[in-house]
């Protein structure tokens, strides 16, 4: 109705509401999906390189190398996915695309798992590192203090929606692929040239190579170095040209990877024995890359590297404490958005505007988690164990929901296509989607076969995860679209 | 100066309104064109297209009278809600996509710690804008 025309009695006037026509501003670039996906990564070498050593001994850069392979058909898959539906959900995502929305919740779920255990083991090796200046963090209880104590803080300026500086980050980013660079550079010329047999002495002598159980252990707890692919993925919808970015963002945080995590685990090989790494309490299992810059053989390098490991591994995981922390709150509303959760769970504060409800609860579990901490200092190679659990779950589910979607809707637009495809049926099936789902889900059985801890703590958590999902999906209130009579079949 | 195509950001102060009615003003000479947008800044533990009802009905709201200020100038005005992690980058974003001339954003006289401040939008859209930018505090 014109408005220039005078209102009756009676008369209703119907202005269609801008809301579903709101914009989103999307800015990120490949430096700025880079530096969040390797923020994720680059941590996970600060504590993944101990946990592995604890089981892998001298198959330590064995391990990490067979991840780094499984972790590039995770990232080439996630690149498919990501640029086909770039929305905030990652595997949750895919999984319901692909394959149904229970699928997609349980995806969804076992993320969160992963989620609250990168939260608690970043929280937890933070104090570690930070011993170099304050030995009194090295006690296990003060230890796992301070470790609740961050992530209580995270929870406190996450509700209240403090703006994180994106120039920091990426600043601290910069200085920390900077130090990993120059600490695997001098460690190979310093300490590797020097005494080549060092190496394979500490890889292949006596005691230092594993028994193959271990060793399949070890692959399988290598797998902690997958964090930062989630994350990429959940940035899809921040992304400007997502078709490219993606892509290239995975293509370059494989090649970050790959190098780093080699150069690094042969370093700290080289520089010291396998026992001595892989020791939670008189060794550096917690700290490992402190202890790489303590072995430095030069003591002006030592007092150089040791306070800058010190403070960047510190910045580094408290970045991925907190990039956890955020992706499980997106997550949530994701999943509360999609029917999948109830809507408490996603609610946002009047106020803050943040989903204060979440941010609570996941920090509220993941203090609880820390909780062994205080009598058992080795408890975190089971909350890395847990990780594994939850990641290789949702990983699994994301090849299987990508391979379902080449089957059931081939015809999607997919602006990144992956190559080397095995055709059955007219159906493209992609070798590498195969792989990673058949090594995922092999290491994930291995890990609950194997590992008590996590079998119980994980199936747990993902049983009371699909009680949550069965009784909210019985009760909840139907979207307008499932009201609609489907019409009766012809007899 | 021709001034063919303007951008004018809106918050909700007193200002924004002046602001519209000098844009009004300066497009009418030359025929141009007044986009208006309210940026709904998201924080980062949400995902970017989340939908907060109160955040999108004040955008409304506050649209709707930047439309009535410029129908009362005897002009019109084509207005938009974007979703932003950053109000800064928005704006400068948008006026990039759109090819604008001018950016005319009303501002407010504010203080922080006892001293005048600009905040963090203004002084980014003023650093980094691709046209010139005319700021009017009342």
């Amino acid at each position: 109705m014109p408005d220039s025309l005078p209102l009756k009695p009676g008369d209703r006037v119907f202005r269609p509401l801008r809301i579903k026509h709101f914009r989103l501003k999307r800015v990120l670039g490949v430096p700025g999906l880079f530096s969040a996906g390797y923020g994720d990564v680059g941590s996970s070498i600060y504590y993944a390189l101990g946990i592995v050593a604890i089981v892998a001994l001298g198959a330590t850069p064995i391990a990490l190398g067979v991840a780094g392979l499984i972790y590039i058909f995770n990232a080439l898959s996630y690149a498919e996915g990501g640029a086909m539906i770039p929305e905030a959900g990652g595997s949750a995502s895919f999984a319901r695309h692909g394959i149904n929305d229970t699928v997609g919740f349980i995806a969804g779920w076992a993320l969160m798992l992963s989620y609250i255990a990168t939260m608690a083991i970043s929280a937890y090796t933070i104090p570690p590192y930070l011993s170099y200046f304050w030995p009194v963090l090295n006690e296990a209880s003060i230890g796992t203090l301070v470790a609740m104590g961050i992530i209580a803080f995270l929870m406190v300026i996450n509700v209240l929606g403090v703006r994180e500086s994106t120039g920091l980050n990426i600043l601290f980013i910069g200085l920390d692929i900077a130090t990993q660079v120059s600490i695997v550079v001098l460690g190979i010329v310093l300490i590797l040239a020097v005494n080549p047999g060092v190496l394979a002495q500490n890889m292949f002598g006596q005691g230092n190579w594993p028994a193959t159980p271990n060793l399949i252990m070890g692959i399988a707890i290598a797998a902690l170095c997958f964090t930062g692919v989630e994350t990429v993925s959940q940035l899809a919808e921040e992304t400007r040209r997502p078709a490219e970015r993606i892509p290239h963002a995975y293509v370059l945080m494989i090649i970050a990877v790959l190098v780093l995590f080699a150069g690094i685990s042969i370093v700290a090989l080289s520089a010291m024995t396998p026992q001595v790494l892989g020791d939670p309490i008189n060794g550096w299992a917690r700290d490992p890359v402190a202890g790489i810059a303590a072995n430095l053989p030069s003591e002006t390098l030592r007092d150089i590297f040791a306070p800058l490991v010190a403070v960047l591994a510190a910045s580094i995981l408290l970045t991925a404490t907190n990039a956890g922390l955020l992706g499980i709150s997106r997550l949530t509303f994701y999943l509360s958005s999609h029917q999948q959760l109830p809507k408490a769970l996603g609610k946002i504060h009047h106020q803050f505007r943040t989903p204060h409800v979440a941010i609570i609860l996941f920090c509220l579990i993941a203090i609880i988690m820390l909780g062994p901490g205080f009598t058992n200092p080795n408890f975190f190679a089971d909350l890395g164990k847990l990780y594994v659990f939850g990641s290789l779950l949702c990983f699994t589910l994301a090849h299987a929901a990508i391979l379902s979607l080449r089957i059931k809707k081939p015809k999607l637009p997919r602006p990144f296509k992956l190559r080397w495809n095995i055709r059955i049926k007219e159906k493209e099936l992609p070798l590498t989607v195969i792989l990673g789902l058949l090594t995922n889900a092999g290491i994930w059985i291995v890990v609950v076969v194997t590992q008590p801890f996590s079998r119980w703590a994980g199936l747990g958590w993902m049983a009371g995860g699909l009680v949550i999902y069965i009784i909210f999906r019985k009760f909840r209130r139907k979207p307008t679209e499932e009201w609609e009579i489907k019409p009766e079949k012809e007899k | 100066m021709e001034f063919k195509k303007v951008l004018v950001p809106v918050v909700g102060t007193e200002a924004d309104e002046e602001a519209m009615r000098l844009a009004c003003r300066l497009a009418k000479k030359d025929k141009g064109k007044i986009w208006s947008v309210f940026v709904v800044a998201i924080k980062r533990a949400l995902p970017l297209d989340a939908e907060i009802e109160s955040e999108i009905k004040k955008a409304e709201e506050i649209l709707d009278r930047v439309e009535s200020i410029a129908t009362e100038e005897d002009y019109e005005t084509e207005t938009d809600i974007l979703q932003a992690r950053e109000v800064g980058p928005a704006i400068v974003d948008e006026a990039v996509e759109r090819g604008v001339d001018l950016i005319l954003m009303g501002i407010a006289y504010k203080q922080r710690f006892g001293q005048f401040s600009l905040g963090n939008v203004v002084p980014y859209v003023l650093k980094n804008s691709p046209c010139p930018v005319i700021l009017y505090q009342q």
